[in-house]
């Protein structure tokens, strides 16, 4: 219930970033083909969303497999050597979010004592960059929780994206469209033949 | 020796099945604390600034965003109408208004699988009705589809622009040419054939309908000319003209086809309605949609999808843009451009091998990869050569194109395999003498730079320059 809660929380946090930068931006074509004025800080605003949005989407495309990679070879290795490869994977990419981790945190308190704002937006800078830690630390989540899945045998790497596998839904999407509407066809035509007989056209109209 | 302990890590983290993001992040950052004193902080900040200080990089969730709204079975049953009711008519029309549905919805879509997916699973069952063989259908679809990222707006040349800075508005006017010349050629043998073994026409629907699914079709099209008009004609900056056609795109999705939100399955106009009670029921049901579909379920899902792939792109172009660091400060693309000079090779030569370095490349991993690992590799030889960035990227596209027709990650024959309920091994055979063209004309998009030069060219001497 509360992992549901979160993982929609999740959800509408990066939909609502991606829709956020694509209407500041809009917003400020709006203002300079229509009234011929800008507005300073849309710019500021919405490359600062737009690095929220990664490093706060990073995590979460790690629980739904969004990130791509290359699984030809790990594919290839045997069962307990395929899990053996995804817990050193993982163990790496715990180093990566280390690093990171470390590094943002020096800046950020680097920023944090001498009190730089950001351009064109009164924010102390330190704030507008509280998302590389809190990213890297919800990456670091991901990454255990998938870590402890392949532990334990529910999963044996990394999900990765596959755009054909992703494309695959419109053709289904149109496969079941066309069957539907045939079954429809079929169903009228056998209808209308039953029309020439009132008695079946009651029945018909029942199954209906 | 950085070079080798930089590829080292990079390639195994790659082949360990990591996300490509973190092993060209891990591998930057390892060589950098190894062979340099800069600080992890300084690390850091880099990476943040490659996401908050690149505004033409935004141009790339936009406009996966407008190509989720219209990537939709809806949309392409509409292009696939107006294809056929335009060129149909024509010997083997079925088959070329094919190419042109998929050339169409690549430049809405943006993506080469979607494009096969949705245009192929509608089309390549109605080649086999009006009596197609099956493996030809296929094969056109399967190479068709590849357009999608060649043909303007293409995500992968915003891509490149991303990797190397050139300009991506330049990139897509160097596109436009190869783009269509290849669907030329692709609806020329397709014309060639259908004399030889006498393929049906399609009986010609009348002006009337032509014109009826034109307009129909004009709402999806719109977008491309919106786009490419804006940033031709240099009104917009590719940001700004993708925020305008993802806006756009919602609109056209929700409000104009209606596939999906509110007002699905909701007609404009009723039969037998008056014209104005339409009207006003019409414009009072927009204004009751339009905050609810803030709140709609298929547009959430929709805008998820296009946030997954973004933020996928997104988060592996900041960590490539490390990497890239890492490559400039160390000059590794120098020592090897120098090798490379040092040996004697002409420019000919290396685009030689630069073809086979990308078509290798192509079989194992996808393009916007790639082309994130070896475009700043490749870019500075090729300057230091005397070859131009433009006519360089138009290259790699074409070579991207050709790697989703080879196996094993060619995503368009995996998709084909799976609309057609095919083998991969038939699916290749069906494709392989279309893509005999597509490298063809990868050797003349490679010695005729002018194809994909001479449109920019032309433009910057319109404006002056």
């Amino acid at each position: 219930m509360v992992v549901r809660f979160i993982h929609k929380l999740e959800e509408n946090i990066v939909a609502l970033l991606l829709v956020t930068m694509t209407l500041l931006v809009f917003a400020e074509v709006i203002m300079r083909f229509v009234f011929s004025t800008g507005v300073t800080w849309i710019q500021e605003a919405t490359l600062y969303t737009a690095a929220w949005f990664v490093l706060f989407g990073a995590s979460y495309g790690v629980r739904i497999g969004a990130h791509i990679g290359v699984d030809v070879v790990v594919k290839l290795l045997p069962e307990p050597l395929r899990r053996l490869a995804g817990l050193l994977a993982i163990a790496l990419c715990f180093v990566y979010c280390a690093l990171f981790l470390l590094g943002s945190w020096d800046y950020l308190q680097l920023m944090h004592m001498i009190g730089i704002e950001m351009e064109d937006i009164a924010i102390p800078k330190w704030m507008a960059m509280m998302i590389m830690p809190v990213g890297f630390v919800l990456l670091v989540i991901r990454f255990a929780e998938l870590g402890w899945a392949i532990l334990t045998g529910k999963k044996d790497g990394f999900h990765l994206a596959d755009e054909g596998k992703d494309s695959m839904h419109l053709a289904e999407e149109l496969q079941n469209a066309a069957d539907s509407a045939k079954a429809e066809k079929d169903l009228s035509d056998r209808n209308n033949q039953d029309g020439s007989d009132a008695n079946k056209s009651e029945n018909s109209g029942a199954d209906k | 020796m950085t070079i080798a302990v930089l590829f080292l890590i990079l390639f195994g983290c790659i082949f360990l099945g990591m996300p490509i993001a973190v092993a060209l992040g891990l591998s930057s950052v390892g060589t950098i604390l190894m062979f340099s004193d800069d600080s992890l902080a300084s690390i850091a900040l880099k990476l943040f600034e490659a996401l908050s200080h690149h505004y033409t990089l935004l141009a790339i969730p936009f406009f996966i965003l407008s190509s989720a709204f219209l990537s939709t079975g809806g949309v392409a049953k509409r292009l696939i109408n107006f294809a056929v009711d335009s060129i149909g008519h024509v010997k083997g029309g079925l088959a070329m208004a094919s190419v042109m549905a998929c050339m169409l919805f690549a430049a809405v879509s943006g993506s080469s699988p979607a494009t096969v997916a949705a245009i192929g699973t509608i089309v390549i069952a109605g080649m086999v009705r009006a009596g197609y063989p099956e493996s030809f259908a296929a094969g056109v679809i399967a190479n068709a589809g590849t357009l999608g990222i060649l043909i303007p707006p293409s995500i992968v040349m915003l891509v490149y622009a991303a990797a190397t800075e050139v300009s991506a508005a330049r990139m897509f006017m160097a596109g436009m040419i190869p783009g269509l010349m290849m669907g030329g050629i692709l609806m020329i043998a397709i014309y060639v054939v259908a004399r030889i073994k006498n393929f049906p026409a399609q009986p010609f629907p009348g002006f009337r309908a032509l014109f009826r699914s034109g307009v129909i079709a004009m709402g999806g099209l719109m977008l491309i000319v919106i786009v490419l008009g804006s940033i031709y004609g240099g009104v917009a900056s590719p940001t700004e003209a993708a925020a305008v056609a993802a806006v756009y795109a919602f609109l056209v999705a929700v409000f104009g086809y209606r596939d999906m939100g509110p007002l699905k399955d909701k007609p404009w106009r009723y039969e037998g309605e008056a014209l104005a009670s339409c009207v006003a029921r019409n414009l009072a049901q927009i204004g009751i949609a339009l905050p609810k579909s803030f709140f709609d379920a298929e547009v959430k899902r929709v805008v998820l999808d296009a946030a997954k792939v973004s933020l996928m792109l997104l988060f592996i172009i900041a960590n490539a843009m490390l990497f890239a660091h890492v490559l400039t400060t160390e000059r590794i693309p120098h020592i090897i451009a120098e090798t490379i000079i040092g040996w004697g090779l002409p420019a000919w030569g290396f685009l030689i091998v630069v073809n086979i370095l990308l078509l290798a490349a192509g079989n194992f991993m996808e393009p916007s990869a790639i082309l994130l690992i070896m475009a700043p590799i490749l870019f500075p030889i090729a300057t230091q050569l005397g070859i131009d960035p433009i006519h360089l990227g138009i290259i790699m596209v074409v070579n991207m194109e050709i790697g989703m027709l080879t196996p094993p990650v060619g995503l368009n024959l995996f998709v084909t395999a799976g609309i057609t309920g095919r083998s991969m091994v038939w699916v290749i055979k069906a494709a392989l003498p279309w893509l005999a063209l597509l490298l063809g004309f990868l050797i003349l998009i490679t010695y005729v730079p002018q194809i994909s030069l001479f449109l920019p060219e032309y433009i910057d001497q319109l404006n002056g320059y």
